[in-house]
């Protein structure tokens, strides 16, 4: 045991924890009757419309989980948050998507099946070139946009490079809107993968349907992250790449090439957004040219929900936030345009309660 | 040799992908209408079958083929200065630029041909464009007549930048700019007004006098251009208190905008609310909601540091466009729909609703802003403000309350934010969703970092750039956001202190604006316990 030490100093006790106290226990005062509400006095919705929802935000949040470790790979290491996240992952959705496109217009059909096309006719190998392509494409982005736009600012101020990124964000959602057109696409997936199509489960007397798009979001996101996690804790590139995150000057000391970690840190977060863009493609169907943006922000969100810096966090974060999503508007009792304001306000909670997110990643001053 | 072959190889990838880029987001074609409508030649008749059109994008690409020799064959360190090398450098840059062009006119044509429509995947690939840019010629022709025009170009851009000293016309056309602008200082009324003081005020008098004299003889248009200028130059005002001097990063300043904006159209207009009261009244109260709102705002993040609020702000902008566009709030704030009929400010019984008037009404506000600010930069708090932006660890040390400092930072700029929000209403009568989008917020960031961060002159001069400019610049109004992100990148890389910095930002920045070395430590320094 500790010996105690022989002066106690009081602490003071700031306002703002008193506030923060208060505001906590209303906030979860008012969630609990929230809850109490939906489930006990007035059941609004069945078993089976919960399971929908969790699906749905499972499927969500695994895509988000994988933009929210790209924000903080990056974060971890240059301490700055790389705005046009959201914009790369744009532009590998439309990667998957031109892939995607032409290999629709390829017919493959002998006499019997004259429209069979080879979008159709190989749907696995067509899916797997869309992730490529879309990744491939997005950490090309990453790879240019870390050279031009972030490594001339490394040692200026913190703002600099910020703004910086900014730009850069409006810059690549505009370039989208002059190429592709303001309208919205429909990513046409091969037949076998329609959306909405699935397994059915039955619960309480109705049929919830898992849905492969889902089912594929979710399996192709694990491996993702499992190869991720081998390739930082196991491989050489990892090992520099936490070394660059801990002490820059003392890894360029130890032989390490902080700049190409660096690049290769940015190569690996684009080709990640760029999956997630092709998931969120497929899943959801529509691309366009800001629809990185709110994605974006909400695997931010996502990032410094699990503890900024930390890969374990943002997957966690991502998930945990693609539930409350989900759950959110039907257990509070708002509209489902609403979204979005949840995802928000769950930030301005997190930052309000625990600025160091699910896993205390302890950052000091300096860092956030 | 081999810098040289690496220099036009590197140029030459380069420019392939700038023009491509250029290509895809329809820019050449606006530039080819351009040199047409300079040029005059609408209706030229031309051999070979060409349009006008052909000839004037043959023009511009001229001038890039020329570039990106010229820029292959930059002088390399230690290496000769030789014909041989300039020309092999220009010629390889216009070689690979060609070839990729060339691939990239042939894969269209060819899927042209095929007859794909190339409109629904690239917005600006209409067929016309396509014809046009192969010169009217079938695919394969077409890629090699820009595989042999490129190549050219190339070359000529070689022996132009060889001819040029490679690089030494820069130094010397400085050197005479230079020469040129001593010669105008030292010309006899230009010394008179720099070296008398009472006569220089006089003439800033005229100028002010001139510039209040404007709205009555320009006409209704401008006066309207005029006015939203003037509106953004009250927003780049506020927001340079918060970026500029206390160096917080908000991105959801519409946000303020919008709580000003619709407080007096709610307080004034008919409908949703029947409140219809006078103008005045609801200004103050807009003023101090907005004030407030960054208040609240700004209590949970304020207390972290830098990157945070840049992303809660632009996620609260959103949320306030997300609220007022919802069904939720319809009946409080008229939803999509937006809230017609706002009132109009009444001086003596009579109500002033023309764009003249709300010129001097903006101009007034500006005033005040500009002289509060003023007064604010050079009290203390202004400086307390311009010590936690350089370092917040050692103005903390000072004994500066940094919390308090940067809330009233956000509520003063978020207050500005809602005066313009106010004029904003009341002038267009009307105000929507659709008025505060998240480009509102970041027009204004880029006026203030343009001008300089900080800078008074600056912020004006940004605003009546970047906001006044495109409305004389018509024909480039596409690629205005585009531009706007771009000059971010630029500015930051090449001039971080803006255009107008202000004393203190050129004495810190010196002569190497490339590097703003500000005393902010390397992030890495702290982290080591």
């Amino acid at each position: 045991m500790d010996p105690k030490p022989a002066v106690h100093i009081r602490r003071p006790v700031s306002t703002y924890r008193i506030v923060q106290i208060i505001l906590g226990i209303i906030f979860s005062g008012y969630l609990l009757w929230r809850l109490y509400q939906v489930f006990i006095a007035h059941p609004a919705y069945g078993p089976d419309t919960w399971l929908r929802f969790s699906i749905d935000g499972i499927v969500l949040g695994s895509v988000y989980a994988l933009i929210a470790i790209g924000y903080t790979l990056v974060y971890g290491i240059l301490f700055m948050i790389n705005f046009a996240h959201g914009d790369i992952m744009m532009i590998g959705a439309f990667g998957g998507y031109f892939v995607f496109e032409a290999l629709g217009n390829i017919k493959v059909g002998s006499a019997t099946t004259p429209d069979l096309t080879f979008l159709n006719a190989h749907p696995a190998i067509s899916v797997v070139l869309a992730f490529l392509v879309g990744a491939l494409i997005a950490s090309t982005s990453g790879y240019f946009l870390e050279k031009i736009a972030y490594r001339p600012l490394r040692s200026a101020p913190r703002l600099v490079p910020l703004i910086s990124a900014i730009g850069a964000s409006i810059f690549l959602e505009n370039a989208g809107q002059l190429m592709f057109g303001a309208q919205r696409r429909d990513y046409s997936n091969p037949t076998t993968l329609e959306r909405g199509t699935g397994w059915g489960i039955p619960i309480g007397g109705h049929t919830v349907i898992l849905t492969y798009t889902g089912v594929l979001t979710i399996i192709a996101s694990v491996l993702i992250m499992v190869g991720l996690y081998v390739l930082v804790r196991r491989t050489r590139l990892g090992r520099s790449m936490r070394a660059v995150a801990e002490n820059k000057s003392v890894a360029a000391l130890m032989g390490i090439d902080v700049d190409g970690v660096i690049s290769r840190t940015f190569i690996i977060s684009g080709a990640l957004a760029g999956a997630a863009g092709v998931m969120w493609g497929i899943h959801l169907g529509l691309v366009y040219y800001y629809v990185g943006f709110i994605p974006g922000i909400k695997a931010f969100t996502a990032a410094v929900l699990g503890g900024i810096g930390s890969i374990p966090g943002a997957m966690i974060g991502g998930v945990f936030l693609g539930v409350v999503e989900a759950l959110g508007p039907a257990v509070l009792g708002i509209s489902f345009q609403l979204k979005d304001v949840i995802a928000f306000s769950i930030l301005v909670l997190v930052l309000i309660f625990r600025p160091t997110g699910i896993l205390g990643e302890v950052l000091s001053e300096e860092k956030v | 040799m081999k810098h040289h072959l690496r220099n036009g190889l590197n140029a030459g990838i380069v420019f392939t992908v700038v023009t491509i880029f250029l290509f895809l987001v329809g820019f050449t074609n606006t530039i080819a209408d351009i040199i047409g409508a300079i040029l005059r030649n609408e209706s030229a008749s031309l051999p070979l079958g060409m349009t006008p059109e052909m000839l004037n994008l043959l023009i511009f690409f001229f001038f890039i083929g020329i570039w990106a020799g010229a820029s292959g064959a930059k002088k390399a360190p230690g290496e000769k200065d030789s014909w041989t090398g300039a020309l092999l450098a220009g010629g390889l840059a216009g070689l690979i630029h060609g070839l990729f062009v060339g691939l990239l006119g042939w894969l269209l044509g060819s899927l042209a041909v095929a007859g794909v429509r190339m409109t629904v995947y690239f917005a600006q690939l209409l067929p016309v464009v396509i014809r046009t840019f192969l010169i009217g010629l079938a695919p394969l022709q077409g890629a090699i007549f820009y595989l042999v025009f490129f190549f050219l170009t190339g070359i000529l851009g070689g022996a132009v930048a060889r001819g040029l000293g490679r690089g030494a016309w820069r130094h010397s056309f400085s050197l005479w700019l230079r020469a040129q602008w001593q010669k105008v200082t030292n010309w006899g009324l230009v010394k008179f007004f720099k070296t008398n003081k009472i006569a220089r005020y006089i003439l800033f008098g005229v100028i002010i006098l001139l510039f209040f004299l404007l709205p009555l003889v320009v006409g209704q248009y401008w006066n309207y251009t005029l006015g939203t200028v003037g509106i953004y130059v009250l927003l780049g005002l506020g927001l340079n208190i918060v970026v500029g001097l206390a160096g917080l990063l908000d991105l959801g300043y519409v946000a303020f905008f919008a709580i000003g904006g619709y407080t007096v159209a709610l307080l004034t207009a008919p409908s949703p609310q029947h409140l219809m009261w006078n103008f005045w009244v609801t200004v103050p109260i807009a003023i101090i909601l907005a004030a407030f709102a960054g208040v609240v705002l700004g209590v949970p993040v304020l207390r972290l540091r830098g990157d945070y609020l840049a992303i809660v702000t632009l996620g609260f902008g959103q949320i306030i466009a997300v609220l007022l566009k919802s069904d939720e709030l319809t009946e409080f704030t008229g939803g999509p729909k937006g809230v017609t009929a706002v009132g109009a400010p009444t001086l003596f019984g009579h109500s002033f609703n023309d764009p003249v008037a709300f010129v001097y009404l903006t101009l007034l506000a500006v005033i005040l802003v500009i002289v509060v600010t003023i007064r604010l930069r050079s009290s203390r708090v202004g400086r307390a403000w311009e010590a936690m932006r350089e370092d917040e660890t050692v103005a903390r040390a000072m004994g500066i309350n940094t919390l308090s400092h940067k809330l009233l930072a956000f509520a003063i700029g978020a207050a500005f934010a809602g005066l313009g929000g106010v004029i904003f209403a009341s002038r267009n009568q009307f105000t929507g969703p659709e008025d505060y989008n998240l480009m509102v917020s970041f027009n204004v960031l880029a006026s203030v970092i343009v001008g300089g961060m900080g800078s008074l002159p600056g912020v004006v001069g940004g605003a009546f750039t970047l906001k006044g400019l495109p409305e004389v610049l018509r024909e480039l109004e596409n690629y205005r956001v585009l531009a706007f992100g771009a000059l971010l990148v630029v500015m930051m890389l090449i001039r971080p202190a803006g255009l107008i910095p202000t004393s203190r930002r050129k004495m810190e920045t010196g002569k190497t604006p490339g590097q703003d070395a500000g005393p902010e430590p390397d992030p890495q320094k702290g982290k080591t316990p």
